[in-house]
Parts: C-alpha cells; sequence; structure tokens
C-alpha cells in the first residue's frame, strides 16, 4: 500500500520529526522511518537517503546520542537517544512550528488575501 | 569529539555506517518478506527503494562534517597515485611550473632583498631617515646646524646619527684608494654593532673635534689587506696622508646603513682633520651631504617625529633665517631598508613584474594545454566515476586537487631553482654580506600564492572542461595554445629589442671620442678651495699637463662624461612640452679634447661670459624652424653662439640625449674635473698627474680614470639588463616548446590508427603531416597576431631604454616571430615524424 501522495517536506520538518520520535524513547533508523509512516498513516515515506544523513546531522549537532545495542529480533542496531540540548531543541522547534503553521492558515484563511 | 579524533576514528565511523544501513536493510527485506514475499523478490525490491547505498553513506560522511577533511586526504593519495602513474607527465609538468614559479619567486626574492627587508640591526624599526624638503627642493642633505638644533631640542627622538660618505682616500701608499664612511660616535652602538678586533666609537671619546684621529676597519679590509692580522689593532694608518690609529674592526656580519660598504669608518667630528680645509661645521653652504639616520624613541611614531621636527624647524627659521627654506619640512621614512623605494622606480618595477608573470602565464597556459589533452583520455576514468553515483562538485574536487599537487610540487622545486641563481647573483654582484638567498617568510609564502594562483591557471578550466564534459574542448584548447604562442611571442620581441638596442649601444658612435681621454678629479671642493684658489690651481695644473709627452689636449669639464658623480639635470618648457637637459659647465678647449664636432656658429672660448653652446638636438627642439645662432637661450642674458653634435656623454642609450653647455664661472672651479687628451701610449701619465699634483697641493689626493672604464661600466649595465630579458625570453621559447610538443604528440597518439590506415593505403608522408599540423596553424597565428599587438602596446613603456631603436623595430618582431615559428614547427613535426616510423600492421591489428 503506497501513499496516494507523496509529500514534499519542507527543509527542517524531517529533523524536527526524527526529534519528535527519538522523544518516545531509544529507537534504531530503521523504526524511526518506520514509526513516521504509521504516525502520518502512510502519507510520509522517508526515504533512507534523507533518513540517515539527517541523524548524523543531528548527532553532530549533539541533539541526538548513538549508542549501539540489541534489537528485539536480537540483532545488533544503533538505537539513537535526545539529548538534554536536543530536549531544548525539540520543545522550541515544536512552538515555532505551531506558530507558523498558525500564521500560515491564517493567512490562508484570510478573505481578503484570496486570489480574485 | 574534535575532527581531529574524528578523523583518526574515521575507519570505524565507516564500519559503523556500513553496519547502521545494512541494518536497516536487512529489516526492510525481512518485514517484505514476513508480508509474503519471497527472498530474492524482497531483496531486490529494497535494493531499488534504497538506492544507491554509497550516495546514502557519502551525504551522511558530509552531514557529520568530518568529510572535507577525510576526503582531501583521500584525494591527495589518489592525486599522488595518479602523477606517479605517469612520471613522464608529472616531471614535464614539475619542471615547467618550477620555471615559472621560480622565475617569480626569484623576482620576488630580489625586491625582498633590496625593498621589503630590514637591514640586520638593533631594533630596525625604530629607525628612521630624513630628508630635507619644501616645496621648491629635495635633499637627503641636512645642514650641521639644523642637527645640531634637533639633537639638542628633540623629544622624539632617542638618538640622531648623522653620517657622510667621502672621496676615496690614499691608504699609506696603496695605489688602490679606500671608501671612507664619516660616521657619528653614536653610530656603531646604536646599531647594535660588535667589533670582531679592538672597539669600536665610542661616545665618550670621539664625539669632538679635538679627539685623537682614530679609524675603524671594514671586515674586508682588514682580510683583504692586513691578512685578519689583529695586532693592526693600535698601529698608525696613513689616510691620504694623514696619521690616525686603528682602534678595531667591524664584525664580519656588520650591516652598514645605506648601499654604500665602506672600506673604513671615521668619526664624523674629526672630517676636518683628514679632510685639509673641510668646512662641514661651520659653513651653512658646505656642499658635502650629512644625511641623518635617527632613531624614534620608545613610543613615538613617524608622524609624531615629523610634527616636533617641523616646530623645530620652525623655531630654528628664526634664529637662522638664510639656513632654512620657505615651507622647509623633513621627511622622516623608515630607515632601515636596502633601497627606498620612490615613485620613479614604479615603472621599471612594475615593467619586471610584468615579464615575470607572463612567464608564468606561458608555463600555465602550456600545462593547461597538456592536462587539457590528458583530459580526453581521461574520459573513461572519469565516466566511470560519474556512473557510479559521483558528484560533479567531487569530481571537479578530486581534479583540482591534482593541479594543486603539481602546483605544490613545482613551487618546492622552484625555491631551490631560485635559491641558486639568487645566490650565484648576490656573490657575482658583490651585494653586502647580510643578504641572504635564503627564502624568508615572506618568499615561501609569495611562493606557495603563485602555486596556487597557477593552480588556478592551468588547473580550472581544463577542469572545469572535463567536468562538464562538453564539446567545448577545442575551443578552450585553441584558446590555450593561442595564449601561450601570444605570451611566447611577447617575450621573444622584447628580448630582440633589447638585445638590439643593447648592440646599437655598444656598436654605434658615442658622438665623443673617449679612448685617448683621462679625467683627473683633483678633490678641491672637498678641501674648502675658493674659486680664486681653484683657478690658480688648475692654470698651473693645465700648463704642467700641457708640456708632458703625449699629451695633445686639455680642457676641463664640471660633469665629465662617463665618470659622472650624479648626473645633473634641468629642463625647458616647449609649447608646453618638458625638454630634459643635460647642462654642463666646460673649458674652453673642451669641445677639442673630447671631438665633439661644431655644426653651426663657434666653440666656447676663455672670454665667453655670457654664451651657451648647444647640442644639435637641444637646438632643433628649441627651434625647430630658426637659425640658433644669436638667440637668447630662456630669459637669461645668455647667446647661443655655436651647435655641436649630439652626445651619449649622460645617457649611455639615448642618441638623442639634449644637452647645453655653459662657460665655466667662479661657482664651478672648485669642482672641476681635468680632462686630458693623450695620443698614442700613456703609460706614465698616471704617476706624472700624480707628482704633478703633489707638487702643487701634497694635500690633495686626484683621481685618475681613463674614460674607457666608465664607457665598459655602462654598457655593462645595459648589457645585463638585455642578458636578463633573454634569458626570460629564452626560458617562454623552452615552455613554449614542451607545451606544443606535448599537445602535438598527444593528438598524433590519439590518432596513431587513422595515421596507420592512411598509410596503409598509400597516403604520402607529407599529406599526413599537413592534416596534423593544419589543426594547429591558425592557434599559432592568432597567438602571433595577439602577441605582436600585446608587444607594440607594451613597449612604450620601454622607450625610454629603447633609445636609437624603435619601439616598433621591424627586424626585432620578424626576427622574433621566424624565430618562434622555426621553433614551433621543430616542435610540432617531431612526434608526427616519429608517427610515421609506425609499424602499419602491428597498430591496425592492436585493437
Amino acid at each position: 500500500m503506497k501513499a496516494q501522495s507523496r509529500l514534499d517536506l519542507p527543509q527542517g520538518t524531517l529533523d524536527l520529526l526524527i526529534l519528535r520520535v527519538v522523544a518516545l524513547g531509544p529507537v534504531h533508523g530503521y523504526a524511526i522511518a518506520q514509526r513516521i509512516q504509521a504516525i502520518s498513516k502512510e502519507a510520509l515515506q522517508v526515504q533512507q537517503g534523507s533518513l540517515y544523513p539527517a541523524l548524523h546531522r543531528l548527532e553532530n549537532k549533539k541533539f541526538l546520542t548513538a549508542e549501539w545495542g540489541p534489537t528485539e529480533t536480537g540483532r545488533e542496531a544503533k538505537f539513537y537517544r535526545l539529548t538534554n540540548t536536543g530536549k531544548a531543541q525539540l520543545r522550541s522547534e515544536t512552538e515555532s512550528w505551531s506558530r507558523l503553521t498558525e500564521i500560515v492558515a491564517m493567512i490562508l484563511q484570510n478573505p481578503q488575501g484570496e486570489l480574485s | 569529539m574534535n575532527w581531529l579524533q574524528r578523523l583518526f576514528k574515521s575507519r570505524r565511523m565507516e564500519q559503523e555506517l556500513d553496519a547502521e544501513l545494512r541494518f536497516h536493510f536487512e529489516s526492510q527485506v525481512a518485514d517484505k518478506m514476513r508480508d509474503g514475499m519471497s527472498q530474492a523478490e524482497a531483496r531486490r525490491l529494497t535494493r531499488l527503494e534504497f538506492g544507491g547505498i554509497e550516495q546514502i553513506k557519502e551525504q551522511c560522511r558530509e552531514s557529520r562534517g568530518t568529510l572535507w577533511l577525510a576526503s582531501i586526504a583521500q584525494d591527495l593519495r589518489y592525486g599522488a597515485r595518479i602523477l606517479t602513474r605517469s612520471p613522464g607527465f608529472s616531471a614535464t609538468a614539475t619542471l615547467v611550473l618550477a620555471l615559472g614559479i621560480g622565475v617569480n619567486t626569484l623576482a620576488f626574492s630580489l625586491y625582498n632583498l633590496i625593498v621589503l627587508q630590514m637591514i640586520p640591526v638593533r631594533d630596525p624599526q625604530s629607525l628612521v631617515s630624513f630628508e630635507r624638503r619644501s616645496p621648491e627642493n629635495i635633499t637627503p642633505a641636512i645642514p650641521w646646524d639644523s642637527i645640531v638644533y634637533y639633537r639638542e631640542n628633540t623629544k622624539s627622538l632617542s638618538a640622531l646619527m648623522p653620517t657622510m660618505d667621502g672621496a676615496p682616500m690614499v691608504l699609506d701608499h696603496d695605489e688602490q684608494r679606500v671608501k671612507p664612511s664619516f660616521v657619528s660616535a653614536n653610530y656603531f652602538s646604536e646599531l647594535g654593532a660588535t667589533a670582531s678586533a679592538g672597539r669600536l666609537f665610542d661616545s665618550a671619546r670621539e664625539d669632538s673635534v679635538g679627539s685623537d684621529p682614530v679609524a675603524v676597519l671594514s671586515y674586508s679590509l682588514w682580510q683583504r689587506r692586513y691578512g685578519a692580522d689583529p695586532s693592526i689593532v693600535g698601529k698608525t694608518i696613513r689616510l691620504s696622508g694623514k696619521p690616525a690609529t686603528v682602534i678595531g674592526v667591524t664584525s664580519q656580519s656588520f650591516a652598514n646603513l645605506g648601499t654604500s660598504e665602506p672600506d673604513v669608518w671615521l668619526p664624523l667630528m674629526q672630517h676636518t682633520y683628514f679632510v685639509d680645509g673641510s668646512k662641514p661645521f661651520d659653513d651653512p653652504k658646505f656642499d658635502g651631504m650629512i644625511t641623518v639616520t635617527a632613531r624614534l624613541a620608545p613610543g613615538v611614531t613617524m608622524p609624531q617625529a615629523a610634527q616636533e621636527l617641523l616646530t623645530l624647524t620652525n623655531q630654528l627659521r628664526k634664529l637662522h633665517p638664510t639656513l632654512i627654506w620657505d615651507q622647509e619640512y623633513i621627511r622622516v621614512s623608515p630607515g632601515a631598508h636596502f633601497v627606498q623605494l620612490d615613485e620613479r622606480a614604479f615603472p621599471i618595477f612594475g615593467l619586471a613584474g610584468l615579464l615575470v608573470l607572463l612567464i608564468l602565464a606561458v608555463a600555465c597556459a602550456n600545462l593547461g594545454g597538456l592536462l587539457m589533452a590528458r583530459g580526453v583520455s581521461r574520459q573513461k576514468e572519469i565516466q566511470i566515476r560519474f556512473s557510479i553515483g559521483a558528484r560533479r562538485a567531487r569530481i571537479f574536487r578530486q581534479l583540482f586537487t591534482e593541479s594543486l599537487l603539481l602546483a605544490f610540487l613545482g613551487s618546492i622545486t622552484a625555491l631551490p631553482l631560485s635559491y641558486i641563481v639568487l645566490r650565484l647573483a648576490l656573490n657575482y654582484s658583490g651585494a653586502p654580506r647580510w643578504m641572504s638567498a635564503a627564502p624568508d617568510g615572506r618568499v615561501l609564502v609569495f611562493t606557495a600564492a603563485m602555486g596556487l594562483v597557477a593552480a588556478l591557471f592551468f588547473g580550472l578550466l581544463p577542469t572545469l572542461q572535463i567536468v562538464k564534459r562538453s564539446n567545448g574542448k577545442k575551443l578552450a584548447q585553441r584558446f590555450v595554445i593561442c595564449a601561450q604562442v601570444a605570451a611566447s611571442c611577447v617575450l621573444i620581441i622584447l628580448a630582440g629589442l633589447l638585445v638590439r638596442a643593447t648592440l646599437h649601444t655598444i656598436y654605434s658612435d658615442p658622438g665623443f671620442g673617449y679612448t685617448q681621454v683621462y679625467s683627473v678629479d683633483s678633490g678641491m671642493n672637498e678641501h674648502g678651495y675658493t674659486p680664486a684658489a681653484a683657478r690658480a690651481y688648475l692654470d698651473e695644473l693645465e700648463r704642467r699637463l700641457r708640456a708632458l709627452p703625449g699629451v695633445t689636449s686639455v680642457s676641463m669639464a664640471f660633469s665629465p662624461p662617463l665618470v659622472n658623480r650624479g648626473v645633473m639635470m634641468t629642463s625647458i618648457d616647449v609649447d608646453g612640452r618638458s625638454v630634459t637637459i643635460y647642462p654642463n659647465w666646460v673649458g674652453p678647449d673642451f669641445f677639442e679634447t673630447m671631438g665633439i664636432p661644431l655644426l653651426r656658429g663657434r666653440y666656447l672660448n676663455s672670454a665667453d661670459k655670457n654664451a651657451v653652446v648647444l647640442s644639435e638636438s637641444l637646438a632643433h627642439k628649441r627651434w625647430p624652424h630658426e637659425d640658433p645662432i644669436g638667440k637668447q637661450w630662456k630669459d637669461s642674458k645668455d647667446i647661443v653662439v655655436g651647435v655641436v653634435g649630439n652626445t651619449r656623454a649622460m645617457e649611455m642609450n639615448n642618441t638623442d640625449a639634449t644637452e647645453i653647455y655653459y662657460p665655466a664661472t667662479d661657482k664651478e672651479l672648485p669642482g672641476m674635473f681635468v680632462l686630458i687628451k693623450t695620443s698614442g701610449a700613456s703609460d706614465g701619465l698616471a704617476s706624472s698627474v700624480k707628482s704633478i699634483a703633489s707638487s702643487l697641493d701634497s694635500r690633495l689626493f686626484p683621481t685618475i680614470t681613463p674614460l674607457k672604464e666608465g664607457y665598459r661600466k655602462s654598457v655593462g649595465q645595459v648589457e645585463q639588463v638585455a642578458a636578463v630579458i633573454s634569458l626570460l625570453g629564452g626560458i617562454a621559447v623552452f615552455l613554449a616548446v614542451v607545451g606544443l610538443l606535448g599537445l602535438v604528440s598527444f593528438a598524433v597518439s590519439q590518432r596513431t590508427r587513422e595515421i596507420a590506415i592512411r598509410l596503409a593505403l598509400g597516403a604520402k608522408h607529407r599529406e599526413i603531416f599537413s592534416t596534423i599540423l593544419r589543426r594547429f596553424t591558425l592557434e599559432v597565428l592568432a597567438g602571433l597576431v595577439a602577441g605582436v599587438g600585446l608587444t607594440a602596446a607594451l613597449s612604450q613603456i620601454l622607450r625610454r631604454v629603447l633609445f636609437g631603436i624603435s619601439s616598433l623595430d621591424p627586424i626585432s618582431y620578424i626576427g622574433a616571430i621566424a624565430l618562434l615559428i622555426v621553433v614551433l614547427a621543430t616542435a610540432a613535426m617531431l612526434p608526427v615524424r616519429r608517427a610515421l616510423r609506425i609499424d602499419i600492421a602491428r597498430t591496425l591489428h592492436s585493437e
């Protein structure tokens, strides 16, 4: 089952989603992709080509930290966890994201702004 | 974890990255299989979804930030492998670059030595030198009264070091004169100098007029004359007849201020003792040059010092109204450089810089051509790298790293090349000992920068071509050939022009006879002769000289040709254009003695007062259409009485120099040189002159110089410039040959099969020659045209040194072009000839 329309994520949004998913508890890359897909009801499909560079970028910025550990199937995988700066980042990003969407929605719904 | 640690841990990181992605891959496959897919199908699908795993890894590395360093190391390794794989190419490229960069490094090192570097003395930054200026006058000479006043009242300067160069002196009874320098007693201690034997001057002991006469020897005089015997300290020597005690010898590494290298230092305060009759301290109009180097007090800047000196100068005007000029001020400039660069030198330095940059341009153009040709043969390799997902930027960086590596090799090789040549040049020219050919930080940075610039020039275009995989390759290659031919053309034509100008200088008539003429500098001026005493002395000297056997005529001149002590110049305005004139004050028989022909009117005679004689060129410039005889010169009382032939006395390479001759007046008499013309051998002349002079006044030690010597010296200078430019031209030709040879070889190697087929089908050698070479003719021709145009424009700058030769001299241009065509044709022919000897059957079977 494929997502009916593949949405392009705006720059930086993927980072926010990853932070949100990782905030739930230590998780490996594959599971992050799966969860984003599941929570979005298949509307978002995260490509490996974007996911892993993003993970490494966040780790590099010290928002995430990683550890190798066994999965439920017993294989070794790299588990990501949120750091304290990561938590702070998630909070501020979430806040600015909701402000942004509110404002965008406000403008889009304003009848005066309608295209003639 | 910083980037350095990361770099070291990169291997582990690579493994982790690989494991992480593999885990993802396997999980995805497992999920698909759980949905009921076969393993093979699941793997295939996952691989499709994944896309290029290498690209993902590369992006991960990039987002970690370690990439740039790790991948640069990787690029360097790869580049080094590529270069070692084709050692012939690498060696040629390195040599070509080393020449191009080396010439620039050499030029910069010289500039660095004489202009940028500071003389190694104590605290050179705080040394400043004085120049006395007003809107009308500029002179480095400072009146003694000013010096004393400044020294007593200044707060911004911690020390003043007045110095004065003197005329060569006779040491004991030696034939060879020694060069003295009169310096203040604090000179050596201020410069932080140490003695290699005895002691140097001491402010407490040598700072008064009446102190015991002493001398400090230079290290080289001590070695040369006294065999480094330390017992010379304490002994008495005679300098131009005056006894003085040697108190010490400077150290070998002592750096004297300025460009002169004295043999002996004497206390300035004893000038009146050593030079009998001189009045440097009590005659404000004293003609000698006392120059001043000073040391800034701690924390004082040059503008502050200049400001204080201006205030002091204004106070001094009230005390000595006649001494100080209107609006006089002292210009303060850094004092510890070998040469103070002034504005007049800029065009020459600019031209020299341009020429050496041209060499680098030729080297770059030609290396660019080679790289471009190689790019074609590396097409396959590049293609593979694109296919496995390399991005353009990545490939570009890889190729450019190779260029940088070459540039680095070139710079490294350039350094010893430049060092060797500079060392030889310094030894040959007898430069001061402190000048070292070893590159300093500035030279190293410059060389590295030149390497980078070169890499940009030769590497960028071919690399872009390769990366873009465009078909503009041909055009760029054409441009490269064109550029290198043009640049070589410029250098060869300029070399030709300069060589021709040199030959012209050497083999054409200088406009006066010099082979049998001797000049005698009596030294009266230094010894404070009055005009009346000088007249009596000169009359008697001339009378006695005329009586000598073999002497055919005797005269005198203020500025004798070829042995001038510093050329005097003045100028007039003719119709708004300024004409530079060399003035001279001469005795009655001057023109006969010098063999300068009379063209109109008459020569000067001893009764002339307000008469002048012009050179033909000056007469023509001033009155192009009128007879100058009887005309008033400027707004003076002087009347033109004669016109004589042009001479190149003051400017050896200017056949058009303009001269004006005045009869000697009282003012010039003490400074007059005596000129003696002899017939036949003149072996005994020098000793006869000496004995006559010493019987007239035993204090004077006249200097006798054959004009021939001066002639050789001035011609030698012109020759040296021509030799250097010819060398640059030679390097340019060599580079152009290497470049074209490489390109044609490459073109041939690409078409070996074609040549073989043509040969098999019975094509004539000549046809094959022309098909291959035709590809290059257009570019070479375009290059030649551009080169000629560029040279014609550039040579305007050279006009000043190209007298006698037009800056568009056809022989130089045609000769240079012919030479270049012959050389390039030979370079192009060789690889084709080799190609024609191929084994047709083998070549055709080879693929």
